[in-house]
């Protein structure tokens, strides 16, 4: 875990969200050009559904029903617009969409941001979020920035690494979480499609996140309460053929009872999936999930099929043309997650049958039991005759009731006797009410804080361990850290990281070397060695000022706030200049208000300090400021104007918000200044195929891998892109990595 | 109007019926899929020109999905947590001491949470796990659990007046009444073919509920004779994520939904949209009619964006 939160290491700034960050972003593209692309059938869609009207109901203008055209005309109302307009593709767009966006202007445009921005939070004001303990264990915080970066390549993105999401050991908590609630989600928001359409979604969705049937969701379809619903119509009249009989549904009821004693029907059903112990085999199969890390790669191999369903789901999707929609981050956000790996497992998700359909029998009942007490306080006898049909629909089960109305009358009684607080609470006190119930609160809170207390611990051990070639030439150099030092400068990358590895060998404790070699990794494009030599250097020189940036930055990629800010406000504290600014009782834990305000003071004292606005931008990021972020690394590029990692760091800020075009100028600059920027030409790729000019994106992962074929991040986003641009004939030769074959395909 | 930027996705927005210029906001972060959450504690400026204040906010190990003022306690907020836990948060405490009690005993998450205005000391909290739980302030586990809904409970909510009754709306498509001293539900309504994913009681004629669905439509029902529904109302284009009546006026509702916009309807006369906004440009989730300003409004939305705006005016405005 360590390992992953660090990721992205030093000089090069992939930006938040980075880590876990934006392989997805090409389907994105594709997507979106596909819905812009589409025509209107949606429309069609709609309309055969009762009561969708979303545009027809026109409003007695009493109050303020506003047309939309007038709503865009008032101030204010470019306010959403900078939101909108990160989803828009760059290539291709709809007259309509054209129309709508060619209102911004680039300058208007920022000046709202900003003040959107003027509306938010106080930057100076203390955000309570570093001290709180909730940012719970590490597998969550990175995922999180996972989760994230989908959003963020949506808005034309970041690097996005769907690799080392194993590595983090997405639990199975985890996995259960994403998979229930975008079930779930997706049941409300696709309540027109097919379920199967549904399934299909939240199944490609779940496989680019090596989420499998083996966790089990919530299941039921609304569409099995079909039953209720018969019965329903039935008693009113409406005779639908009822699928079953009186004495179908008992039967039924009686089959699924055994489902439905277990008050925590998930847990029960997870019982049913893995046996009794499965919350142990579960912990068992996490830890194997860490270890068995390439067993998990491989897990995915797409195939044909998976192209087709991903067609389908961007065609479906790009049947509601409604703008707005088409502008969605959320639902971009889901066609992102459902296309990163485009694979469709051949178990379709099915998800188990938790609840008995008779479940309603159960009810039926509890219904004649619990009487109609409150009712009769609202009116009386009026609603008691309401069940009566029902009861004809059912005479077998009247039968065993009999006299309905003497047993209700006798709860009533009882129950009215005692207090309803007392009653439970004796329930409580017996324990009948589920495990925690009888647990004091004081306690569980115990429990809750030395979870967190256990997650740090993880966090802590688990830390990147640096990974020594195995064979290297540089061991015995006379002097490989000069060596290591003059082949970075030549931009021979990988063959530096062996000479500086042989320096780290012999000196251990040598910061500098360890500190060249994490950025020689980070310039690779290979975070977790990036990050591990960087622990290493600060290991060994706790103050080195550009140990601490490299550092900060990595988290800030991660989205590790707390981390990110502790290691930014080391360097402000051991900068022999600043380090007066700095507050003493800030130091284990500091707000970002206020490590943001020493930095501004910083700034101020002496504006011409490149390391003080680079640290702003990253600071930004980290707030998710992008246009002040941008600022920020521009006024730092206007002082050291050939630094390609400051380059490297704008280009990926611009790709944040939304800039892809941006950014790959930016890029440019970078690899004009380092030409073996390995990291520059992969992000350069990311920018492309966030365009939809896969092809484009293709060439320069290809370059990329050339110079570093270890850079397994690069690997992935290739395999993205040439499914993107439908050069599946290529797929093989990308996953049997066959540099040779893929150079002379998509020479650059 | 002023506006008020989140870091997270919206989830809930709840004025204070205490501080008419006071509203809790509840954020979760990756869309509520997975990731922290975030309560704001906002005020309104006096001017509307000037922006809104943040006093205070509380971060969350999952999302938050919902959040209560208590009724008992000016500075109380009840948040329901993706994680299925129930916290309680003191604004008049300092950020390090809250929340100040946290409930484990949802399985599942937890979706929204009503406090009782008519019991001052107790609460209900709906749940994922499909089940309602009953809370009071000053016990460390819920008085007792309502098991009968056979998949998600999306929302509870207390009866205006009786203080133990409650209805409760769930993706098994049928709404439930309760009273905590009876055993089951004393009614169940299969109020809709889809999902119903929220319910409220109308303040004024406390035998009227409404529900909103995933099958787009908003129903009015009254409990004396549920087998039709009073008003079926169509306008939104996606699942009806939340309905709420109007506090002040009778026949007066609001609703938000996945397709982005707000709706309020006068559910009693033919044309029954009085009005949409459009301002959101996410899925809009949250919305909340002001107790103690009529016609104030306030909701929040997948954008990140808090609006609060007198009804009549665009929320947009400055």
């Amino acid at each position: 875990m360590a390992m992953r939160e660090l990721v992205t290491g030093g000089a090069a700034c992939a930006v938040p969200g980075g880590a876990g960050s934006s392989s997805s972003s090409n389907p994105l593209g594709a997507l979106a050009n596909a819905l812009i692309g589409s025509s209107s059938k949606t429309q069609d869609r709609l309309k055969e559904i009762p009561s969708s009207t979303a545009t027809a109901t026109s409003p007695s203008a009493e109050f303020f029903s506003l047309p939309d055209d007038h709503l865009r005309a008032l101030p204010g109302s470019e306010l959403d617009r900078p939101l909108l307009q990160p989803n828009r593709p760059h290539t291709q767009g709809s007259e309509f969409l054209s129309g709508f966006y060619s209102v911004d202007q680039n300058g208007a445009l920022s000046d709202v941001w900003d003040e959107i921005h003027q509306h938010g939070p106080h930057p100076l004001l203390p955000q309570p979020q570093l001290q709180q303990p909730t940012f719970d264990g590490p597998p969550q915080r990175v995922l999180s920035s996972f989760l994230h970066s989908f959003v963020d390549s949506s808005r034309a993105g970041i690097p996005f690494r769907p690799t080392p999401l194993p590595m983090l050991g997405l639990s199975q908590g985890d996995k259960q979480c994403i998979r229930d609630r975008s079930t779930i989600m997706a049941r409300h928001f696709f309540a027109d499609k097919p379920d199967d359409f549904i399934d299909a979604q939240v199944n490609a969705l779940l496989s680019s996140l090596d989420i499998d049937h083996d966790v089990r969701a919530k299941g039921p379809l609304p569409g099995r309460y079909r039953e209720l619903e018969d019965y329903w119509n039935e008693s009113q009249g409406m005779l639908k053929p009822g699928p079953h009989a009186a004495d179908g549904w008992v039967t039924e009821y009686s089959q699924q009872q055994p489902h439905r004693v277990d008050p925590d029907a998930w847990a029960h059903s997870f019982e049913q999936q893995h046996g009794a112990n499965g919350w142990a085999s579960e912990f068992e199969q996490e830890q194997s999930q860490l270890t068995s890390v390439n067993q998990m790669r491989g897990a995915n191999i797409s195939s044909l099929a998976a192209m087709e369903q991903t067609r389908m789901l961007a065609h479906t999707l790009a049947q509601n043309d409604d703008p707005k929609f088409q502008n969605s981050k959320f639902l971009q956000f889901v066609s992102k997650m459902s296309r990163g790996e485009l694979i469709i497992d051949d178990n379709q998700v099915k998800p188990a049958s938790l609840i008995a359909p008779g479940d309603w029998a159960t009810e039926y009942q509890q219904k004649y039991n619990g009487g109609q007490t409150w009712a009769d306080e609202f009116v009386g006898s009026e609603l008691s005759h309401g069940p009566d049909r029902w009861v004809k629909e059912f005479t077998t089960e009247r039968e065993q009731h009999g006299s309905v109305d003497d047993q209700w009358v006798n709860e009533f009684s009882k129950l009215h006797v005692h207090d309803w607080v007392e009653e439970f609470g004796q329930q409580v006190g017996e324990g009948s009410l589920g495990e925690s119930s009888a647990d004091n609160w004081a306690n569980a809170y115990d429990e809750f804080l030395n979870e967190q207390v256990s997650a740090k611990q993880q966090l802590n051990s688990s830390r990147g361990v640096y990974v020594f070639s195995e064979m290297n030439p540089y061991v015995g150099h006379p002097n490989p850290l000069k060596e290591g030092q003059e082949l970075f400068r030549k931009g021979l990358l990988s063959e530096a990281v062996l000479a500086l590895e042989a320096e780290v060998l012999k000196n251990p404790d040598n910061s500098e070397g360890w500190r060249l070699l994490g950025i020689a990794h980070a310039e690779n494009d290979d975070d977790q060695q990036a990050i591990a030599a960087m622990m290493r250097a600060q290991e060994a020189d706790p103050t080195n000022l550009e140990v601490l940036l490299a550092l900060g930055v990595s988290h800030t990629n991660e989205l590790e706030q707390a981390a990110a800010l502790k290691y930014l406000y080391g360097w402000l504290r051991n900068h022999p200049k600043y380090g007066t600014l700095a507050l003493p009782e800030l130091s284990e834990s500091p707000y970002y208000a206020d490590v943001a305000r020493l930095f501004n003071e910083a700034a101020q004292m002496s504006p011409e300090d490149a390391d003080v606005h680079v640290i702003l931008g990253v600071m930004f990021n980290l707030s998710r400021e992008y246009d002040k972020a941008i600022s920020s690394f521009q006024t730092a590029l206007k002082l050291k104007p050939h630094d390609y990692s400051l380059w490297n760091k704008l280009g990926a800020t611009q790709a944040n918000s939304v800039q892809s075009s941006e950014a790959i100028s930016a890029y440019q600059q970078a690899l004009d200044l380092k030409p073996n920027y390995v990291r520059a030409w992969a992000n350069m790729g990311i920018s492309y195929a966030n365009q939809g000019m896969y092809e484009e994106s293709i060439r320069y992962y290809v370059r990329a891998l050339a110079m570093n074929p270890k850079a397994d991040n690069a690997w992935q986003y290739l395999r993205i892109s040439l499914s993107c641009a439908s050069r599946n004939d290529m797929l093989e030769a990308c996953d049997s990595r066959n540099l040779d074959i893929l150079q002379k395909e998509f020479p650059l | 109007m002023p506006i008020f930027k989140t870091p997270f996705n919206g989830y809930s927005v709840k004025f204070s019926p205490f501080y008419e210029s006071r509203l809790a906001v509840a954020t979760a972060q990756n869309f509520g899929i997975l990731g922290n959450g975030r309560i704001h504690v906002l005020d309104l400026p006096p001017t509307p020109s000037t922006p809104i204040s943040e006093l205070s906010s509380y971060d969350t190990a999952d999302g938050v999905y919902d959040l209560t003022w208590s009724e008992s306690h000016e500075s109380l907020i009840v948040a329901a947590i993706a994680d299925g836990s129930i916290k309680l948060y003191d604004v008049a405490l300092p950020p390090s001491n809250n929340p100040i009690r946290s409930f484990h005993e949802h399985t599942r998450e937890a979706h929204s949470v009503d406090y009782n205005a008519t019991r001052r000391d107790s609460f209900i909290t709906a749940s994922w796990d499909d089940t309602i739980k009953l809370w009071t302030l000053d016990r460390p586990a819920s008085v007792r659990t309502f098991k009968e809904h056979a998949y998600c409970v999306y929302q509870a909510v207390w009866h205006p007046k009786l203080s133990d009754v409650f209805a409760s709306a769930s993706g098994d498509c049928t709404l439930r009444i309760w009273d905590v001293r009876e055993p089951g539900s004393t009614m169940v309504i299969p109020a809709h073919e889809f999902e119903i994913l929220s319910c409220d009681w109308n303040k004024y004629d406390d035998c009227l509920i409404a529900t909103g669905s995933v099958d787009k439509t908003i129903k009015v029902w009254d409990v004396r004779s549920y087998r039709v529904p009073l008003a079926v109302l169509n306008g939104h284009g996606y699942a009806v994520r939340k309905v709420k009546f109007s506090p002040h006026r009778r026949n007066y509702m609001v609703s938000c939904s996945y397709d982005m916009t707000v709706c309020l309807w006068d559910f009693m006369v033919e044309d029954a949209l009085v009005g949409r906004y459009d301002h959101h440009t996410e899925f809009a989730v949250g919305v909340d009619m002001s107790v103690l300003v009529e016609g104030l409004l306030a909701s929040t939305g997948w954008d990140e964006l808090v609006y609060v705006w007198l009804q009549g005016t665009d929320p947009r405005a400055p």
